[in-house]
């Protein structure tokens, strides 16, 4: 009930409503009142008879009670046509027969609604002096304006509310994850790898329907050893490639955005790899006495750890013998004492006398250079 | 004139401007009675020692100085240096220094002196060798020791007898005894003793009373540091280098004069301004190169009569250490202001045709050359042949010649299309434990040198790389 009458009163209020300000200066008077040339704005007449108008629509409102007055007015009425004063006289007859009970109750429905609805059919001004009708309710707001956004304890917080959000969508997806995943599967195809037909692979760009430069590039990649040619025309077919020839993994590889279309730009590269093929196949010039150039490319090495460092257990065992064959020298070198520590040997030298292997050898004499000076030495060398 | 004088009267009085100092009146408040006798206050202010004007008296006594306006204050303190500045050639001499004792270091006994039987023993392979005094003095003569080397830390210069000396040992004294040249040159990694090897090479030589030809930086011929000349009548024009064949001779002269005095000439040498008749010992005809402008003719008769076929003459080792340098185009102009190639230069081209193989050394003898990897030029086609000689070892794989590289170079591969190549690589452990030995022994590791500190060191440095064993051991603060 509620809900119709709401509609209702929409569709009055459109019907109602005062077209604001506007119309008031619609020249209704005669344009030769005003003056030709004048620097005050022009005013709308003062509206006297308001109160007049209104009674004239009350009037009118009390003589139309129930359907009964309705179909008498309408008959009443002379801009009728024949047959619509048939029908119209039909309906009067069917009214007629009515039992006095409903046609009261009816009477009285119509009194209701017309009650309901008496401040809606009211002509809404606009509030003299306002700014943008900012005192006028927002009729256009569905909801209860007043109070909605108070929190009235009875709601988890908006963090709370992101949460289950957050929740949801999880769900969503593991939903999709176990019922519509599945699935999938029937619309898998097993992998073919490309036959010998399908020797040139191409690559596009795409960019989800975007206007795009790039998009109108295609790239194209053969290698010259699948065309079915001898090892001579592979090679001339690579020295001809020049740049586009990667001696690494021995892959062309071209590309083209030449041309506006992307079909376009395929079209050509098919066209260039027929041409360096039937090219390739002239044994007019071979192209033996060429090198390959690949200075274009960079050959990288990659360090991979050697085999021979690898811990397998034999080498495990041959660490083992050598660390014992060392330990082994080690304690022979010390019960003969032929181990040498320079520690011990520093002591000796600086406890004993020199002995007298050193008379004989004496150390070479040298001559020194010339001594640099005292504020030099700092920066000096070793 | 008075409006001036109506203005001062509205100044404040200020007596210490208007009125000179010396007409102030001293006015002496003293105290109504006073047994001390009157002191007169001198009423100009002491003179130098006048406190600046902001002066602030702290209440306790302290007088804090105001804020003085310092000119030139963020100009930096020069310390000027008195000293005298080292004369011309003192810094070089320094640099290039090379001491070869330090009392400090301990006497190592037993250690067994390098002899020509010594260098081709293999019982002596891993052992250190004292080089003897006579050796020694040879060896400086030539400027075989480096400055960089570490002859200074030791009390005599003693060398590591290695696998690959023994081998160039070898390969020399068969050269020698069928007559034939031995054309080697010896490559290795970065530190790994190529060098020493060469040191050891020509030690050999003169220890077996050969003439040797030493020249220490093959850059120093090529780098513009020497004069040069064109030679007349040649074509292509060859040039001289007179400045540095005079070194060459005086080399000679002093390490192998006694072998010169015992040759005699076989040639009349017309060319000379000095006369020498047929018979003249060599030594007196290299002492007659005494001015660089003089010595080509010279220099040309010596080798002339050294390389003299069926007159009895020694063994030759021309050695050179620094290869890569003359195997490019040499930093001299010619008279077109091109570029001379080094093998135009007359020195040069004597080595490169003895290591070619164009000429031969009628008596036998050796070419040796080591590679230099600190200081050495990128030389494309001396490492490409070097690496075609290697492969040809197998010991690494044959390497390609890039087709496209414009650096290489014709003349360069053709001089060492035929050579022998020693690659030099690390120590064995045997050899490291020895040659550790002997830094303990000297005092300069103070570990006992066992089988652990061995393999250490020797994992240390680069798996037996001599250079970076003695660097990670020797030169490192941690001892």
């Amino acid at each position: 009930m509620a809900a119709a009458a709401q509609s209702l009163r929409l569709a009055f209020r459109t019907a109602n409503r005062a077209a604001p300000a506007f119309p008031q200066f619609r020249p209704q008077q005669q344009l030769s009142l005003l003056r030709p040339l004048s620097t005050t704005a022009p005013r709308p007449r003062r509206r006297d008879d308001d109160e007049v108008e209104e009674q004239d629509d009350e009037e009118d409102e009390r003589s139309l009670e129930n359907y009964g007055d309705v179909y008498a007015e309408f008959l009443r009425s002379d801009s009728m046509t024949e047959a619509e004063k048939a029908e119209t006289k039909r309906a009067m007859d069917m009214w007629e027969r009515l039992p006095i009970e409903e046609k009261n109750k009816i009477t009285q429905n119509v009194r209701e609604i017309r009650q309901e609805i008496y401040p809606l059919k009211r002509t809404m001004r606009a509030i003299r002096g306002s700014f943008w009708n900012d005192e006028e309710r927002d009729s256009e707001m569905i909801t209860n304006e007043f109070g909605e956004d108070d929190f009235e304890e009875d709601d988890i917080t908006s963090m709370g509310h992101a949460k289950l959000e957050e929740h949801r969508e999880m769900r969503q997806y593991a939903r999709i994850a176990v019922w519509d995943m599945p699935l999938l599967s029937k619309l898998a195809k097993p992998f073919e790898p490309p036959s010998s037909e399908h020797v040139l692979r191409f690559r596009y760009t795409s960019y989800m329907g975007e206007f795009h430069p790039a998009e109108k590039k295609v790239v194209v990649q053969f290698c010259p050893s699948d065309l079915g040619l001898t090892e001579q025309q592979q090679s001339k077919l690579a020295k001809l490639a020049g740049p586009r020839y990667n001696p690494e993994t021995g892959i062309i590889r071209m590309s083209c955005e030449m041309f506006e279309h992307q079909a376009q730009n395929k079209r050509y590269l098919g066209d260039l790899v027929e041409t360096l093929i039937a090219e390739a196949k002239n044994p007019k010039d071979t192209f033996e006495d060429v090198p390959l150039d690949t200075r274009h490319h960079e050959f990288k090495v990659k360090p991979k750890f050697p085999k021979e460092w690898r811990l397998t257990p034999e080498r495990k065992q041959q660490l083992e013998e050598m660390r014992k064959q060392a330990l082994l020298t080690d304690e022979l070198k010390k019960r003969e004492g032929t181990l040498i520590d320079g520690v011990t040997r520093i002591q000796q030298a600086l406890a004993g006398p020199p002995k007298k292997v050193l008379e004989d050898k004496v150390a070479e004499l040298v001559a020194a250079g010339p001594r640099p000076s005292r504020s030099r030495t700092m920066g000096a060398r070793r | 004139m008075s409006v001036p004088n109506g203005l001062r009267c509205l100044l404040r009085p200020s007596t210490t401007t208007s009125i000179p100092a010396r007409i102030v009146p001293v006015t002496v408040l003293a105290a109504s009675f006073s047994s001390t006798s009157l002191l007169g206050k001198n009423p100009l202010p002491p003179k130098g020692k006048a406190p600046p004007s902001r002066v602030k008296v702290l209440p306790g006594g302290h007088i804090r100085a105001g804020k003085k306006m310092q000119l030139g204050k963020f100009k930096k303190n020069k310390q000027v240096d008195r000293s005298r500045p080292p004369a011309p050639g003192e810094r070089k001499a320094y640099r290039k220094r090379v001491t070869l004792s330090n009392n400090n270091a301990l006497p190592v006994e037993g250690l067994e002196e390098m002899s020509p039987q010594a260098m081709v023993d293999p019982e002596k392979v891993g052992r250190m060798l004292a080089l003897p005094n006579e050796l020694v003095d040879q060896l400086r003569a030539v400027e075989a020791f480096k400055p960089t080397q570490t002859w200074n830390m030791f009390r005599q210069p003693s060398i590591l007898q290695r696998k690959e000396t023994r081998e160039l040992a070898e390969k020399m004294q068969a050269a020698a005894g069928k007559g034939e040249t031995l054309k080697l040159v010896i490559s290795g990694d970065r530190l790994v003793g190529k060098s020493m090897l060469l040191l050891q090479a020509v030690s050999y030589a003169y220890l077996n009373n050969w003439i040797v030809f030493h020249i220490p930086e093959g850059q120093e011929l090529t780098n513009a540091s020497t004069d040069y000349a064109p030679i007349p009548n040649t074509a292509p024009t060859q040039y001289s280098q007179q400045a540095y064949a005079l070194r060459i001779l005086q080399f000679l002269r002093k390490a192998n004069q006694k072998l010169l005095l015992d040759l005699k000439t076989v040639f009349p040498h017309p060319e000379l301004v000095q006369h020498f008749p047929v018979g003249t010992s060599l030594l007196q005809v290299a002492n007659a190169a005494k001015e660089p402008d003089s010595t080509w003719p010279i220099f040309n008769a010596v080798l002339q009569e050294l390389t003299a076929e069926g007159a009895g003459r020694p063994p030759i080792l021309f050695s050179l250490d620094g290869l890569s340098f003359v195997m490019k185009a040499s930093e001299y102009r010619s008279p077109a202001f091109e570029l001379i190639h080094s093998h135009d230069l007359s020195i040069v081209r004597r080595f490169v045709d003895l290591l070619s193989g164009k000429t031969k050394l009628p008596s036998g003898g050796a070419v040796v050359a080591a590679t230099s990897r600190g200081n050495s030029p990128r030389n494309p086609s001396m490492e490409l042949m070097i690496a075609q000689q290697e492969a040809k070892q197998g010991l690494r794989e044959q390497p390609v010649k890039e087709p496209y590289n414009r650096k290489y170079d014709d003349r360069v591969e053709a001089a060492m299309r035929d050579i022998e190549v020693l690659r030099l690589s690390s120590v064995s452990r045997s050899e490291a434990r020895s040659l550790m030995e002997y830094w303990a022994a000297s005092g300069l590791l103070r570990t006992a040198v066992d089988e652990k500190a061995v393999s250490d060191k020797w994992a240390l440095g680069g798996n037996g790389n001599l250079g970076e064993m003695e660097r990670a051991t020797l030169l490192t603060m941690r001892y």
